[in-house]
């Protein structure tokens, strides 16, 4: 079967999405967790003016220093979309009938072409730690079913 | 001030400006989205996708690739320790904004819409044309096709095992381009609007009328006209696409053309190749045997050499005898891995003028015929001046 990959904010209009990278896995405590929604992570804040562009990002009682880097190459956000099937389908029942007629198509919703990128561990700011994020590792490579 | 005037979204991120700063925090919409991935693309694919020239292509059972018009690409998913949090620009993922009542105090708000955990990236394969040649023989075009002309309610039986060009696509994981060249590799013909190979008795049948035909009137093999070989072929039973499939096989169109008609030249190796192959179909042949009755077969005014049929015909030495035997490039696999495999079944040890023939059509991105002799082959040369042997690895 196909898959057509789609732009639907029409190709050049395709919007930039920012990424704020940590490290390790951002966890909450457990009464959190039922409702993240609208929760602060942390506070961004870009230093004075500099040749590189700096950042802090604080969380929690923790600060974390970092700079925005271009991707060497963009990531796309794509976006699985159950397509529009064609109106006029009554002209002809020949087409393969022995695959799903559910269309599923990928939007690209977004491009990200920088990131701005928190390498270093956490630095305390105060000593009594309630940490948001904390450090963990993953599974490195696999391939994506279809 | 309202609230929700200071949630933001990417593009306030991006443009933060020097000594000042953001809240950054979940989305009201923050979930795993897995309907939401990334893919990582070279700036120069970013035109074709875009502009909507990319498709996925694989059946359910099968990795999905991606293809460009002309290249075909796998997707490998990388995971990443660490956690970067995507964040839309504002308006991307509406909001019911009354609804907004986040603990960032006074500063600007940008929300996160989801953690991504790794990203897909793509790496040029070769199209899986072993796939197309497998669906095509299923059922080659033959004699029997001609006859069922006449029963329309066989055809419309039989069309269960044959293939247009969209359920090819829909079948075959290759770019548009790589499945018209592996078309035109599997000398395919649409009829009916079904793509078909056909069968070699068949075309032997064909091409032997039109040799016959070419002697019946004094043709010459050099300048064929296209009208009249269509014509005859076609009185003498054969349906008009594979007359012209038939010039297409064995020969190729040349300049100047006779009143409207196209020119064309039968091309004296693919007509010797052919014939050879017909005599070494059934079994294998001594050379003296072979070669009289290859020459007797090949129309005058052709020129038969033995070095024709490299790729297509191996020797071998039995006693005092030689013995030659027909082993076609085009009926191994395009896989190399499976390709060595026959290769070594047919043959443990293998001298380079042997090999060669059967690897100069083996394409694989990134890998060149060094890399895939390296990877495959284990060479073994007992003196410097001696040919190179390569056995299995
Ligand atoms: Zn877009």
């Amino acid at each position: 079967m196909q898959i057509r990959v789609k732009c639907s904010c029409g190709a050049e209009k395709c919007p930039e999405w920012a990424v704020v990278e940590l490290q390790g896995t951002v966890e909450l405590n457990a009464s959190f967790q039922t409702h993240l929604q609208n929760l602060q992570i942390g506070q961004l804040c870009r230093l004075s003016s500099t040749s590189q562009e700096s950042y802090t990002f604080t969380v929690g009682y923790h600060e974390l220093t970092g700079s925005k880097v271009t991707l060497k190459k963009p990531l796309l956000v794509l976006k699985k979309v159950k397509g529009f099937m064609d109106v006029d389908q009554n002209d002809d029942n020949n087409k393969k009938d022995d695959l799903p007629s559910s269309k599923v198509e990928l939007d690209v919703i977004g491009i990200i072409r920088h990131k701005i990128l928190f390498k270093t561990r956490p630095k305390a700011l105060i000593s009594k730690p309630q940490p948001l994020v904390k450090e963990r590792t993953r599974a490195a490579v696999h391939t994506v079913p279809n | 001030m309202e609230k929700s005037s200071r949630i933001k979204g990417a593009e306030s991120v991006l443009n933060l400006e020097p000594n000042s700063s953001i809240a950054i925090g979940y989305h009201g919409l923050f979930g795993s989205h897995d309907d939401t991935m990334l893919l990582e693309i070279d700036e120069k694919l970013l035109p074709d996708i875009l502009h909507q020239r990319v498709t996925l292509r694989g059946q359910p059972d099968e990795d999905s690739v991606l293809c460009t018009r002309s290249k075909t690409y796998a997707i490998k998913f990388v995971g990443t320790s660490n956690s970067p949090l995507l964040i839309p620009p504002s308006g991307q993922f509406a909001l019911c904004e009354s609804s907004q009542d986040f603990d960032g105090g006074v500063h600007d708000f940008a929300p996160v819409i989801k953690v991504a955990h790794g990203n897909m990236e793509l790496v040029e394969v070769a199209p899986k044309l072993d796939k197309l040649k497998l669906l095509l023989s299923e059922n080659p075009y033959s004699y029997e096709d001609v006859l069922e002309m006449d029963f329309m309610e066989d055809v419309e039986k039989n069309k269960a095992r044959l293939y247009n060009w969209d359920d090819l696509v829909e079948r075959v994981q290759a770019s548009d381009e790589e499945l018209r060249s592996g078309l035109r590799a599997l000398s395919a013909v649409e009829i009916d609007g079904f793509w078909r190979i056909v069968d070699e008795k068949y075309m032997d049948m064909i091409l032997r009328m039109l040799l016959h035909n070419s002697v019946l009137n004094d043709w010459s093999l050099d300048a064929l006209n296209e009208d009249d070989v269509v014509s005859v072929l076609v009185s003498d039973g054969f349906p008009d696409k594979l007359a012209y499939h038939c010039l297409h096989v064995y020969g190729s169109k040349v300049d100047g053309d006779v009143g409207r008609s196209c020119v064309w030249k039968l091309d004296e190796r693919r007509v010797c190749v052919h014939f050879a192959r017909q005599i070494l179909s059934t079994e294998k042949k001594k050379m003296e045997t072979f070669m009289a009755e290859w020459l007797q077969r090949i129309p005058g005014g052709m020129q038969a050499s033995f070095d024709m049929l490299e790729g297509e015909v191996l020797m071998e030495k039995l006693g005092i005898e030689t013995w030659v035997y027909a082993f076609s490039v085009s009926s191994l696999p395009l896989t190399p891995a499976e390709r060595f495999n026959m290769l070594f079944r047919e043959r443990s040890k293998w001298e380079w003028k042997d090999l060669q023939p059967y690897l100069r059509d083996l394409n694989v991105p990134g890998l060149s015929s060094e890399g895939l002799l390296l990877k495959y082959t284990r060479r073994a040369q007992p003196t410097s001046e001696a040919e190179p042997v390569f056995s299995s690895r």
